[in-house]
């Protein structure tokens, strides 16, 4: 059984960077996957096997081919199909909530954990064992020493 | 009990839940209509005869442009409306066919049988319906004559709506 | 016949469950054993007749009983006994019968195993079980009836989705799914019962800890398999695609993690108990909600079934479920006060509560993606879509940051920490995450975030195996014991522990495996002619022929590829495509076959009828196959941490003693 490191030095030397295809065979890709397929269940249209994801992927690569950029592509389709084609949502107007309220809620959570820590009671006043919950306590202590 | 706090849960969770109620009579399936109001895209297609047609070609008076395919049933349903009312409208208004995701001979065969009174175009590579925004069949788009889509209807439509879409299309005092 | 006998089982689970939840809340609060006794018997009828209604079911579809209505939904003559089998809950209101089996299971064994102990709980942790099995029996009674009779009785049905029908796993993944989703329930009335009583003691704790720990164990284990299912039968190369209803699966697993982790600092420290039990009563409203979003035909999802009028009803009973759990711990939250407290804010305790932030943050981030299109939608009448670009985003700096918590963690000590023993103890696992970074670059991996995922993943290997070997390593060479009795010595001293940084180990062979088959994954696709090649990395596919096959219920055209690589032959893979009478769109087998430390990946596009042509598509995805083999880690490391402890007997009185003098 090889140690974890010795696995990942033979999976590393395995992969290594990707050899790069066709630099435009790519590009259409990484647009297909940003783009909805309309006729799906929510998959991009470089994934789908649909026809009509097959169609407008080859549109894509058309487009491409005629010199067209990225934000053109993107902007043709959102034009024909509006924003709901992208599959991630532009950040503009109520959106910047999508992407802003993550980030909001680790930082208000970190809040609550540091008021956690201010507002305990101070250390004299932690139980000590009375006789009622010793076997509480002796029971505590042995789950203790197993975790 | 400290009612307090069982307020403050309800403060915040009602929201969700009531933001789910939202969803209740929305279609989800359903692909958003933001075409109407912008120019017509101008496919070049050619019909089944093998002569080439544009959209624009058409510019002057209304154009009905109804995207169906064979194995569409919904379709079969309003191919008869659609013939009836192109014979109706006569030269006051240009009724299109384009055929969708289908081999060209099975929409020649399935016309044959059921007739056409209007040009039917075939669509390779899904491009013209690529550029009407079209999800599926059938989807029908009425363009008026400065070339501006008024209108999108997703499903197959009725006499009545189709009617009315295109009356409201023609100049005013048309007979 | 039938559908008499169902639905008068139906409403039988009905009637209990209704009579226990009384009997329950009235037992728990007069402390009455009697009532206690009378509950149980309600529990064990409503059980049982759960669970013969679903056998009903079963014996209607073999049998072909066309009138019944769920078998003209679902039942077909000329479905396979498998098939037929798994139709149970392939559908709407076969799924929602299945779900009351499940419950039905889940409280009759809970019934059976606490007869004597725990008195003061098990009468309200039965009424609130009850709650929600008889909701589900009264939604089976009414709207979402499958005994319906139907009448003319037709003389055969459509069958089950082919979707359902490709692969054996359909036999395996909602059953599993199910028992961690519906499994959720028991520790919340567990839960429920403590606040219901205003004390959580420290007996009930341990009932608490190994109910969620076993759904917990069958979701994760459902999940995996969902996405394998997924990678195995959908022919795009992926395994979750942050669908709603996948999403719905993951939500409560996140707020169950959460709660295992944070019962640990309340075991120790006596504080954080109300935000303990707050997370297993959210695991269990988030196991509502989803059951609410496969079914309420509100989401659009590749899970989702078929439209339904249960959605309201389901909201309205979750509104309720929320007010009921949350409000009744927020308000009775003044009864259940800390008794110790956090001593130092470098320490393991503060690694737990992290942990529990960054759990929960991600909890709230998959489900404000979910709603987020029923918002805009709702107040702009704007549709937009929220997919996987989104999710991935957000969950790779949450991932990478849990990553870095599994390895710290375990690395600091309980309470006060010694600053120089801490970089002393961190010394070896940061050289070996950093190694593993510079190795890395020196293979060609350049992007900073793939380094970094790597050298964390390696980080907290690390430390987890030091955790795990270290006992072992001690008793040797201490206590001159054998390897293999000091193994089992301190896997059975510390069963808890060890079984947990199993799982962890399990959970970083995971987030490896998406670090690499995301950052790493290589697609190609081409249309062959026979004889023709695709060369996709180092391998190179021949097509060679396509292959029919006829089955009764569906036809299946694989295209026969010869796979190569570097000269070498491999064999031959053949992706398919299987055409079903019911379906317009035939539904993809790829073909996935790993070699070495990646996966060939090949789904079949489109052909030729006459075998002249093939369109191919391929991926090699590296190290996916690690996100299946952590599954034996997962089930192992957590059966580790469920077996039982010798249940601790009294002392020997000194009476006895005296006597024997």
């Amino acid at each position: 059984m090889m140690s974890p490191t010795a696995l990942l030095l033979a999976v590393l030397l395995q992969v290594g960077a990707p050899t790069p295809p066709e630099a435009q065979a790519q590009e259409a890709f990484t647009i297909g996957k940003m783009l909805r397929c309309p006729v799906c269940q929510g998959m991009p249209i470089a994934e789908s096997p649909s026809p009509m994801a097959q169609d407008m992927m080859a549109r894509v690569r058309s487009m491409l081919a005629e010199g067209q950029s990225r934000e053109a592509i993107l902007g043709y389709f959102v034009e024909r199909y509006g924003e709901w084609v992208l599959l991630e949502p532009t950040a503009k107007g109520i959106n910047w909530g999508l992407w802003i309220l993550p980030g909001v809620a680790l930082v208000v959570g970190l809040g609550f954990v540091a008021r956690t820590f201010k507002r305990q009671k101070p250390i004299e006043s932690a139980a000590a064992p009375t006789a009622a919950n010793a076997s509480d306590t002796l029971k505590a202590i042995r789950d203790e020493v197993e975790l | 009990m400290k009612w307090r706090n069982v307020l403050w849960v309800a403060v915040f969770t009602l929201p969700v839940i009531f933001i789910l109620a939202l969803g209740f009579g929305h279609d989800p399936h359903e692909v958003p209509s933001v075409l109407p109001g912008k120019l017509a895209p101008n496919c070049q297609l050619t019909d089944l005869q093998g002569k080439p047609t544009s959209i624009v070609a058409y510019r002057g008076k209304p154009v009905v442009i109804n995207f169906w395919s064979t194995w569409c049933v919904p379709c079969e349903a309003e191919h008869g409306v659609l013939q009836q009312a192109a014979q109706n409208f006569g030269e006051r208004a240009q009724f299109l066919g384009v055929v969708y995701q289908d081999e060209a001979q099975n929409a020649e065969r399935y016309l044959k049988r059921k007739g056409s009174t209007y040009p039917q175009l075939i669509d390779p590579s899904s491009r013209c319906a690529i550029d009407y925004g079209v999800a599926g069949v059938p989807e029908s788009f009425f363009v008026d004559p400065n070339g501006i889509v008024a209108d999108k209807h997703v499903g197959p439509i009725g006499p009545a709506d189709l009617a009315r879409a295109v009356n409201s299309m023609l100049p005013r005092g048309t007979p | 016949m039938i559908s008499l006998l169902g639905r008068g089982l139906i409403l039988l689970a009905l009637l209990a469950a209704a009579f226990g939840i009384v009997t329950g809340l009235v037992a728990g609060a007069r402390k009455s054993e009697q009532g206690l006794h009378i509950t149980r018997r309600a529990a064990l009828v409503f059980a049982a007749a759960m669970i013969l209604a679903n056998l009903t079911m079963e014996y209607a579809l073999f049998a072909h009983d066309f009138s019944v209505w769920y078998v003209t939904r679902v039942g077909s003559r000329s479905s396979p006994n498998w098939v037929t089998f798994v139709s149970l809950w392939s559908s709407l209101e076969g799924s929602i019968l299945f779900w009351g089996a499940i419950i039905g299971g889940y409280i009759g064994l809970f019934a059976l195993l606490y007869k004597e102990r725990y008195q003061d709980y098990v009468a309200y942790a039965l009424a609130v079980m009850l709650m929600v099995g008889g909701f589900f029996a009264l939604i089976l009674s009414a709207p979402a009836d499958p005994f319906k009779p139907v009448f003319p009785v037709p003389s055969d049905g459509p069958g089950p989705n082919p979707l359902l029908q490709n692969h054996i796993l359909m036999a395996l993944h909602p059953p599993l799914l199910y028992l961690g989703y519906v499994g959720m329930t028991v520790p919340f009335a567990i839960a429920m019962a403590a606040v219901l009583r205003g004390k959580l003691s420290e007996g009930w704790l341990k009932p608490l800890r190994r109910w969620t720990l076993a759904p917990w164990l069958f979701l994760t284990v459902g999940i995996v398999l969902g996405g394998w299912w997924a990678y195995e039968v959908l022919g795009w190369g992926g395994y979750w695609a942050w669908d709603p209803v996948e999403n719905a699966s993951f939500l409560p697993w996140l707020a169950a993690t959460g709660y295992l982790h944070s019962t640990v600092v309340h075991e120790r420290r006596r504080v954080l108990k109300v935000w303990t039990l707050s997370l297993v009563i959210i695991a269990f409203l988030l196991t509502m909600l989803g059951t609410f979003m496969t079914r309420s035909g509100v989401f659009n999802s590749v899970h989702a079934f078929s439209q339904s009028e249960i959605g309201p009803i389901f909201l309205v009973f979750i509104g309720v479920m929320v007010l009921f759990s949350l409000g009744a711990l927020a308000g009775r939250s003044h009864l259940l006060e800390p008794e110790g407290r956090f001593v130092a804010v470098v320490s393991r305790e503060t690694a737990f509560l992290l942990n529990n932030l960054v759990l929960l943050t991600f909890t709230f981030t998959v489900l404000l993606g979910t709603v987020y299109p029923l918002i805009t939608e709702s107040f702009k009448g704007v549709k937009v879509s929220v997919g996987e670009p989104y999710f991935n985003k957000m969950a790779l700096p949450l991932g990478l940051m849990l990553t870095f918590l599994m390895g710290i963690g375990p690395a600091l000590p309980w309470g006060r920490s010694d600053a120089k023993a801490l970089w002393k103890g961190l010394g070896f696992p940061v050289s070996m995450g950093l190694g593993v970074v510079g190795l890395g670059y020196l293979q060609g991996i350049h992007g900073g975030l793939s380094l970094t995922a790597f050298g964390l993943c390696a980080f907290a290997a690390t430390i987890t195996l030091r955790e795990l070997l270290m006992p072992t390593v001690k008793r040797v060479l201490l206590h001159r014991e054998t390897w293999v009795l000091a193994v089992v010595k301190s896997i059975w001293g510390s069963r808890r522990r060890f079984g947990g940084y199993l799982v962890h180990l399990a959970v970083i062979m995971v987030i490896a495996a998406i670090a690499a088959s995301h950052g790493f994954k290589t697609q190609a696709e081409s249309s062959l002619t026979p004889g023709q090649s695709l060369s996709i990395g180092a391998y190179t596919l021949t097509f060679e022929k396509l292959n029919f096959s006829e089955e009764p219920h569906r036809t299946t055209v694989a295209a026969q590829l010869r796979v190569q690589k570097n000269g070498d032959s491999l064999g031959t893979i053949a992706p398919a495509m299987n055409f079903y009478p019911t379906q317009r769109e035939p539904v993809g087998t790829p073909d996935v076959r790993t070699f070495g430390a990646e996966d060939l990946y090949t789904s079949l596009m489109t052909f030729e009828q006459d075998g002249s042509r093939a369109a191919v598509k391929a991926f090699v995805n590296p190290l996916v196959s690690w996100i299946w083999w952590s599954l034996p880690l997962f089930i192992v490391g957590t059966l580790i941490s469920l077996w039982p402890q010798r249940r601790a007997r009294p002392a020997p009185t000194p009476k006895a003693a005296l006597g024997a003098a």
